[in-house]
């Protein structure tokens, strides 16, 4: 018991380390770095998703995005039609995306990799049929466009009321604070082992009295749940159709995954930030070369791509696993 | 009448094509266990590549052959470079687990998927192109009235029951089909008598990557190729190997043709946006009431 409190404790530090942290950073940088922030933190949520799904339980789902639209769509539509406050629409996007993910769970429990892997793809590609079909609820193509609103009187304290790009971080950052809390905790609690024993040998976890598929869709809405509060925010920036939420975010939000560590928290948060800024960076390197604009608009994707593939073949645990490879390497050495 | 001898006959061309794709996935599949969803990004490639002789004024064999060379070139570097390393690394942490061992190779070929789609974007500035075909794709008239068919249509169909007939005269005849179906059933055994089952499954991957690249041409004719415009006709191909079975090769060629006229049929008769919806629901329905497929076997699970 008292164990466990520790552990609470803990992360509740971690997550209260990583608000401040971020809030500062957000305070004194440029406003387009600050929206690219709050973009990080919103993929940082995805990414969160994909962890808890793939990492933790093995299932692999291609369409989070697809998942990310349901929470997405939902808020706006809560927000355009209903006038609901962004704080009361978030959390019940959140339990849209989560009942969605968990009737996707019910058809998921019975498949297996490569027919759950592809049925998710089939659903982030279907999508923008979807929103064509019913045009007068989900606006079609061009999809539907909501206004984000402005800080309450309260916040305008801590964050400057003119600023549309700080405010946007600081919703992203509470919601990614709460998240990673949450997050924390799933990992080192007894249903994380339970998933875990299912991902590694299902049949023995079986035998050791885990109901295969009642966990499976249990896991999957709950990685829903995380993906439908990326979505909300996603859609939160501004516009919410079937462009934003194409199979391209499915694949960034995968290939930060990979690239992180899909197995860590830490990992996550890495591979966000790679994800996110990743075109920035290369806009700067390749700056001074004045290359034409056919190469230098395919290649964040390309080098996107590449990285996924490479990190794949050479370190499929990613970065966060070789971190932490090096950080027991040196206790050790530090022991001796 | 007229209208549904139309929906027929186009039914069967584009199940025709979607067999081809699900042909290719379903060799894959059996010989390394992965769905290769770089498939039609190998295959969009490759059309590209066509479409630039063709445009260079070389004859439209020469850039067929061309795309089927260039097709069955990167399947087996996919295969060399990328599937066959993974497979060293299974001792790592993360490769560990079974699920983990299936789902890091379909990420993979998804990264491969985007690099070969930036590489095109990059060569040809994702310009959209057409790809001419052999014959005319207009209605035959026969007797005044025109038939419900057109030259390209037979031509494709006839292509494609000519290339099924040897693929499986190929697995069933020849000794080099027969051990890539021996390693496809049991890859220990088969290594243990004596078959090469590396190269037998690089051999899998090239005869996949030149089945993919036919069926990128053949839809070219119809929608012009762009770096991302194969991806729905890889998931369809995806869909008619569930539908049929994944380890089964006729399954998985009769789900490709319900699902080309299942498309037809409701594109005419419905709204082409129902099409995706009523895949979907199809396979949803196929994997919940028979998840190996209606001619795929049961699998056993070993505890």
């Amino acid at each position: 018991m008292f164990k466990k409190m520790d552990t609470a404790l803990r992360n509740l530090g971690v997550a209260a380390l990583f608000f401040v942290v971020v809030l500062l950073v957000g305070k004194n940088v440029g406003p387009y770095n600050q929206s690219q922030i709050a973009v990080a933190l919103i993929i940082f949520i995805g990414v969160l998703s994909i962890n808890i799904l793939t990492g933790l339980s093995g299932q692999l789902s291609l369409g989070q995005g697809a998942l990310m639209a349901i929470g997405g769509y939902s808020c706006a539509l809560m927000i355009n039609n209903w006038h609901l406050s962004m704080w009361i629409a978030i959390p019940l996007s959140l339990v849209s995306a989560a009942i969605a993910g968990y009737l996707l769970g019910l058809v998921a429990a019975r498949l297996s990799g490569p027919y759950l892997a592809g049925t998710t793809l089939l659903l982030a590609l279907a999508l923008p049929t979807i929103a064509n079909r019913f045009e007068t609820v989900f606006g079609g193509e061009t999809g539907l466009s909501i206004d984000f609103g402005t800080p309450t009187q309260w916040l305008s304290g801590i964050v400057s009321q003119d600023s549309f790009e700080l405010w946007q971080l600081f919703v992203a950052l509470i919601f990614a604070t709460v998240s990673l809390f949450l997050t924390c905790n799933l990992f080192t609690s007894r249903s994380a082992r339970s998933w875990r024993a299912l991902r590694d040998h299902e049949p023995a976890a079986e035998l050791m009295g885990i109901n295969i598929s009642r966990t499976k869709t249990q896991i999957f809405a709950i990685s829903s749940a995380f993906a439908g509060v990326a979505g909300a925010l996603y859609g939160l920036r501004g516009l919410v159709g079937p462009s934003v939420f194409g199979i391209a975010l499915s694949l960034s939000l995968l290939t930060g995954s990979i690239l992180g560590g899909v197995r860590s928290i830490l990992g996550a948060g890495i591979g966000a930030v790679i994800v996110v800024f990743l075109p920035d960076w290369i806009g700067k390197a390749m700056h001074p070369f004045a290359l034409a604009d056919q190469l230098t608009n395919y290649l964040p994707a390309l080098l996107s791509s590449l990285l996924l593939v490479l990190t794949i073949v050479i370190n499929p645990g990613g970065i966060a696993s070789s971190l932490y490879a090096l950080a027991r390497r040196a206790r050790g050495n530090f022991k001796k | 009448m007229q209208t549904f001898l139309n929906a027929f006959f186009t039914g069967g061309s584009r199940g025709a094509i979607y067999a081809l794709v699900a042909l290719g996935l379903v060799l894959v599949w059996r010989g390394a266990g992965l769905i290769n969803f770089a498939q039609m990004g190998q295959a969009m490639f490759s059309a590209y590549v066509a479409s630039t002789l063709i445009a260079q004024g070389k004859n439209y064999w020469i850039a067929f052959i061309a795309a089927l060379v260039v097709g069955a070139v990167l399947g087996a570097a996919i295969d060399i470079l990328v599937i066959r390393p993974l497979k060293k690394k299974s001792g790592s942490a993360i490769l560990n687990s079974p699920s983990m061992r299936e789902a890091i190779p379909v990420i993979a070929s998804l990264g491969i998927l985007g690099i070969l789609q930036a590489l095109a974007g990059m060569i040809w500035a994702g310009d959209e192109r057409g790809f001419p075909a052999p014959v005319s794709t207009s209605a035959i008239s026969l007797g005044g009235k025109s038939a419900p068919f057109t030259p390209f249509d037979l031509f494709v169909i006839g292509t494609v029951f000519a290339i099924l007939l040897a693929t499986s005269l190929f697995l069933s005849k020849t000794s080099v089909g027969l051990a890539m179906r021996a390693s496809a059933l049991n890859s220990e055994v088969a290594r243990l008598s004596g078959i090469r089952t590396r190269s037998i499954r690089t051999l899998g991957w090239v005869i996949s990557g030149a089945v993919a690249s036919i069926a990128g041409l053949f839809i070219t004719p119809a929608t012009n190729i762009a770096p991302n415009s194969l991806d729905l006709i890889l998931i369809v191909g995806f869909a008619a190997c569930v539908i049929g079975g994944l380890d089964s090769l006729m399954g998985s060629v009769l789900g490709g043709f319900i699902l080309g006229f299942t498309t037809s049929f409701i594109g005419v008769y419905d709204v082409p946006e129902d099409i995706f919806i009523a895949i979907f629901a199809m396979l949803i329905l196929v994997m919940l009431f028979r998840p190996q497929g209606i001619f795929g076997s049961k699998a056993g699970r070993r505890v």
